[in-house]
């Protein structure tokens, strides 16, 4: 009988091809004390039953349709341990780079598969989560990889909400969170704004204010208001404080 | 660059042929009472000036190249530059013998000369007319190694082609993840795994013997398709679908090998692969007179980050074309926020 220290460990297999999923899943089979909970083909799956099913664990893919795996670690980094399989080598170090526990190469073999469940086991004892530090990993090394971010992604339970980069108005910090405007709607995310500021294309998105990320596009123009406070005037008719430094940006800029 | 003008060493051998001439022409005066001193310093110095003046038929060659130039045009640009160096040595000759006339020393060879002017000018049309066809026999020289080095250059092209192109196709990872497929295989349908461990070695055999060859007909690059979307099949199981519609008179076509593998994978690995749904590859040969096409079209996620890997196969398949047929071959690539199709035209030849 497992002792009160090894509770089972619960594990979610993502990936998008099936025969991929499957041998995962036979070698698990193999594992004393571990259970499968989920099979998710993508990552919008996977983030759901990160949400619903809170396993210890995520298999997870790095290519797959909608989201990828570093998506996902960004999006669920904080709530689960994660390791990665896949064909590719050349995705290691980010993968670290982001508190991946571990990294198993396809095909992959059930002695790997089992040195990664004890390291994974060995981090819950010791009370840690895969990323601690997931969503600021997961921000800086999607900025560092190909240029600057496409999308942000958003999670908001068991769902994700995707924003191209072009549809925010912009971003606002507020306490550990930053929130998105975009087509009427906010959406909040645990980051730092300054996080936000280095994935995004600093030619588009400007700092207009300690707690404002403008999206270029979206200014009409600059007023002062009566007591020499610089306002931004966004095509919405909405209007953003502006700094000294963020004037100062801003003039250089346009 | 005039030929001899640019290299010293064969501009004194040219002018040592004419001195030669000189020489001969100066023994001859000898023989009727001159001393060699008087005959060379009245032959020799309009002599190498018509030697450089004969070098302009250099240009006169490559005015007028045997390959692109008619017989007539030739002949008449050949004849007319023949005269005008011919009528300009006699005036040098006139000139140069009209001066020394009058030096007590000398004893004067120009009433010889002048009753020899029709002999002279037909002597030295002659002369022109040898070192023209000198010239042009260079020029052809030239050209045949030209040619030869650009065969060479051919080969070596296309040999780098195909193993750039061999590289490309059996992308590595494309082999972890059919391995990974036959692991799983292996543990819930041995027999499905067997067929796949067939499937994929038929598939790397026939991809090494054809990548070796110049041309295959599109039956081989057809079954050789067939096998890597059955391979990928395995995989991605329903989410990948096949349509295609097949000319038959277009199989006994050949082609470059490999053209038709890139567009399937970068189909697969772009399209179908980021689809949550999978998709319909569609595939198109047809022939049509002495022009066979080629278009594979698939279909992708609107909403996918575009990836930066894309294109390399693509690339490739457009340079090999471009190798192996020159402008007679394209390949036109479209894409759509849904989709991407990938059109190759090229001649049908047939092999006899």
């Amino acid at each position: 009988m497992p002792e009160a220290s090894s509770l089972p460990l619960r594990v979610a297999v993502v990936d998008d091809e099936p025969l991929a999923r499957a041998v995962l899943c036979e070698f698990l089979s193999a594992e004393p004390n571990v259970e499968v909970v989920a099979q998710c083909a993508n990552g919008f799956e996977a983030v759901k039953a990160v949400s619903e099913l809170t396993p210890d664990l995520l298999l997870l893919d790095v290519q797959m349709p909608k989201l990828d795996g570093f998506e996902v670690l960004d999006l669920v980094g904080r709530d689960v341990a994660v390791v990665f399989t896949t064909a590719y080598d050349q995705y290691a170090l980010r993968a670290f780079e982001v508190h991946a526990v571990d990294y198993l190469l396809k095909p992959v073999s059930a002695e790997r598969l089992s040195e990664a469940l004890a390291r994974v086991r060995e981090r819950l004892d010791r009370g840690e989560r895969s990323a601690s530090a997931g969503t600021r990993a997961g921000a800086m090394a999607a900025a560092g990889r190909e240029g600057y971010a496409h999308r942000v992604l958003v999670r908001d339970g068991p769902r994700v909400h995707v924003i191209p980069v072009d549809k925010i108005d912009y971003v606002q910090a507020q306490d550990d969170y930053v929130c998105f405007r975009s087509e009427g709607k906010d959406y909040l995310k645990e980051q730092t704004l300054g996080e936000v500021e280095t994935s995004l294309d600093p030619a588009a998105f400007v700092r207009i204010h300690r707690s404002y990320l403008l999206n270029l596009a979206r200014l009409v123009r600059v007023d002062q208001d009566e007591r020499e406070n610089r306002v931004a005037v966004l095509t919405d008719g909405r209007r953003l404080p502006v700094s000294r430094a963020g004037y100062t940006r801003l003039n250089s800029l346009l | 660059m005039h030929p001899i003008l640019a290299r010293l060493e064969r501009l004194a051998g040219y002018l040592a042929l004419w001195g030669a001439v000189g020489v001969f022409e100066s023994a001859v005066l000898t023989q009727q009472g001159l001393t060699w001193p008087e005959a060379l310093v009245q032959v020799l110095p309009p002599l190498l000036v018509y030697s450089f003046v004969c070098l302009s038929a250099w240009y006169v060659c490559r005015a007028t190249p045997l390959a692109t130039s008619g017989v007539p045009r030739v002949l008449t640009a050949s004849i007319v530059a023949a005269w005008v160096g011919a009528a300009l040595w006699l005036a040098l000759n006139e000139a140069w013998l009209a001066t020394l006339e009058s030096m007590p020393q000398v004893t004067p060879i120009i009433p010889r000369f002048r009753t020899q002017i029709p002999f002279l000018f037909a002597v030295s049309v002659m002369l022109y007319l040898l070192v023209l066809s000198v010239h042009y026999v260079v020029l052809s020289f030239e050209a045949f190694r030209t040619a030869e080095r650009q065969q060479l250059e051919l080969q070596v092209l296309n040999r780098d082609a195909e193993l750039r192109a061999l590289r490309a196709q059996v992308d590595p990872h494309f082999l972890y993840n059919c391995l990974n497929s036959i692991s799983a295989l292996t543990g819930s349908d041995a027999a499905a795994a067997r067929r796949m461990c067939l499937l994929l070695a038929e598939f790397l055999r026939t991809t090494l013997r054809v990548s070796m060859q110049q041309s295959i007909t599109m039956a081989e690059e057809l079954s050789l398709a067939e096998r890597f979307l059955s391979i990928e099949q395995v995989r991605f199981g329903a989410r990948l679908q096949v349509e295609q519609s097949i000319d038959e008179n277009a199989l006994e076509c050949q082609v470059p090998p490999l053209v038709l593998q890139p567009l399937l994978e970068n189909a697969v690995g772009h399209g179908i692969a980021g689809m949550v749904d999978g998709g319909t590859i569609r595939l198109d040969v047809v022939r049509r007179g002495d022009r066979l096409s080629i278009t594979v079209e698939n279909p992708r996620d609107p909403d996918a980050v575009p990836r930066k890997r894309g294109g390399v196969g693509l690339e490739n398949v457009r340079k090999r074309l471009a190798v192996v047929f020159g402008g007679a071959a394209r390949m036109d690539a479209a894409a759509s926020p849904t989709g991407f199709r990938v059109a190759i035209d090229l001649p049908s030849t047939v092999d006899a």
